[in-house]
């Protein structure tokens, strides 16, 4: 029966130390915003973790693709509608895009401008994603000895994805676009409003422009601002207004943004490492 | 020999950290992903007791927390709590049934994830996923619970080995 007393008193003594240790820990990471020891342990996972991760996720992508095919089966219905209505839509399209691209090259030659995006980047593979589900985050299989480091920019070939937040040797992870802690300065394409989109961790990221009156309607295309200092270059493609809400007496027009990034199925990625302006 | 001990315990941090974030962390449900380590601190705390549930809790949290921007020590603080739980109720119960097992994932899984939401908005973090943190918590919970049949044999398994060999008296 004693015995029995001792050990419960042990386990809790052993409890009581553990959340010691933990509440320590939260207390350091707060008092050192991320720049302290902790941050540098993290990489050192990062660093033990990143050549496994690659090599499970290489090894096992086909039972990935299938256990998220199998999770998504409910939504797929609804998306062969989606894309056949978007089909239609673009057969549309395609015909205006012909005299759109005469147009842009005639454009292009008058400014000067030789392409519109010169980026130097860096290809990297998706390695796997952030172990919480109150993050979007994604790992990457480059790191600093590749040139990819802190804030610097990732896109797909659809558009914006987000930013490097941390790096060691041979691997990184990248916030989201649609994390709620990310931001993003951003205008419109069609008059050049400005303002800036955060994450709420959904489908659709929240666009705060500055101009209360500014024009915007659905579909609207909205690219990165880029402003001297800040982490996107301009005029990556961000997504298109899917929503707008109802003005109110704020101080921003708040209407909501589609990224044209798919982030359930990221792969292929590249991390911008300069302009080519900066060369 | 409890180096040997403390090199499983982190080897199975490790082995399910890896595969949280490569092979389930593509596997979202309605846009959760399963909380493979929370599934296995309610296994190993069912089995092996308290201590050892409280022990892998807090390594298991801490790796979590290291590997994301979120605050260090939340998930170790949330994980532990919930380790120490699941083994003494455990302990209390004296006659087990099937569902148990999958019950006991469901509700520590639920209440894990309010115990950290509701920690992470003390603190000003927002909950990602669009949702409210109930529903993030009930959808996690039956995603965790979904897959207790087909892991949980297997973590009971692999804690088995981290049991301390009795000395013959």
């Amino acid at each position: 029966m004693m015995r029995i007393f001792d050990r419960t008193r042990r386990t809790r003594l052993f409890v009581a130390l553990l959340l010691s240790a933990a509440i320590v820990l939260v207390t350091i990471d707060y008092r050192t915003h991320g720049n302290g020891p902790l941050e540098a342990i993290g990489r050192g996972i990062m660093t033990v973790i990143g050549p496994v991760q690659q090599a499970v996720t290489r090894t096992l992508r086909p039972v990935g693709d299938f256990l998220a095919g199998f999770t998504q089966v409910p939504s797929l219905k609804a998306e062969i509608i989606k894309l056949e209505q978007e089909n239609a839509l673009l057969q549309q399209r395609e015909h205006q895009v012909t005299d759109i691209a005469r147009e842009n090259e005639e454009l292009r030659k008058l400014l000067g401008i030789g392409h519109r995006f010169d980026l130097k980047t860096v290809t990297v593979r998706v390695t796997g994603v952030g172990p919480s589900n109150f993050e979007n985050t994604v790992f990457i299989d480059r790191g600093t000895a590749e040139g990819v480091r802190r804030d610097l920019p990732v896109i797909s070939g659809e558009g914006l994805v987000g930013r490097v937040v941390e790096a060691s040797a041979h691997s990184a992870r990248v916030l989201l676009v649609i994390d709620p802690s990310s931001a993003v300065a951003a205008r419109l394409a069609s008059n050049g409003q400005t303002g800036v989109i955060s994450g709420k961790g959904g489908e659709q990221v929240q666009f705060d422009l500055f101009n209360v009156d500014a024009p915007v309607s659905l579909q609207d295309e909205v690219l990165t601002s880029g402003y001297r200092g800040g982490v996107y270059p301009a005029g990556i493609p961000i997504g298109t207004v899917a929503r707008l809400d109802p003005k109110g007496s704020a101080l921003t027009r708040r209407v909501w943004v589609r990224p044209y990034v798919d982030f359930t199925g990221l792969d292929y990625l590249l991390v911008v490492t300069g302009t080519g302006a900066t060369r | 020999m409890i180096w040997k001990r403390a090199l499983l315990l982190a080897l199975l941090v490790i082995t399910g950290l890896v595969i949280e974030t490569s092979v389930l962390g593509q596997a979202t449900l309605v846009g959760t992903k399963p909380q493979l380590l929370l599934l296995m601190t309610v296994a190993l705390a069912m089995g092996e007791g308290p201590s050892l549930g409280a022990g892998f809790g807090f390594t298991a949290g801490l790796a979590t927390d290291l590997m994301t921007g979120l605050p260090v020590g939340l998930t170790a603080v949330t994980y532990t709590i919930l380790g120490y739980a699941v083994g003494t109720i455990r302990a209390q119960v004296q006659t087990p049934t099937a569902w148990l097992p999958a019950a006991m994932v469901f509700t520590g899984t639920l209440g894990g994830v309010l115990l950290y939401g509701g920690i992470s908005l003390l603190l000003g973090q927002e909950a990602a996923g669009g949702r409210s943190l109930i529903e993030h918590s009930v959808y996690a919970a039956c995603y965790n619970a979904l897959l207790t049949p087909f892991l949980y044999p297997l973590v009971r398994g692999l804690g088995s080995r981290l049991r301390p060999a009795r000395a013959m008296r």
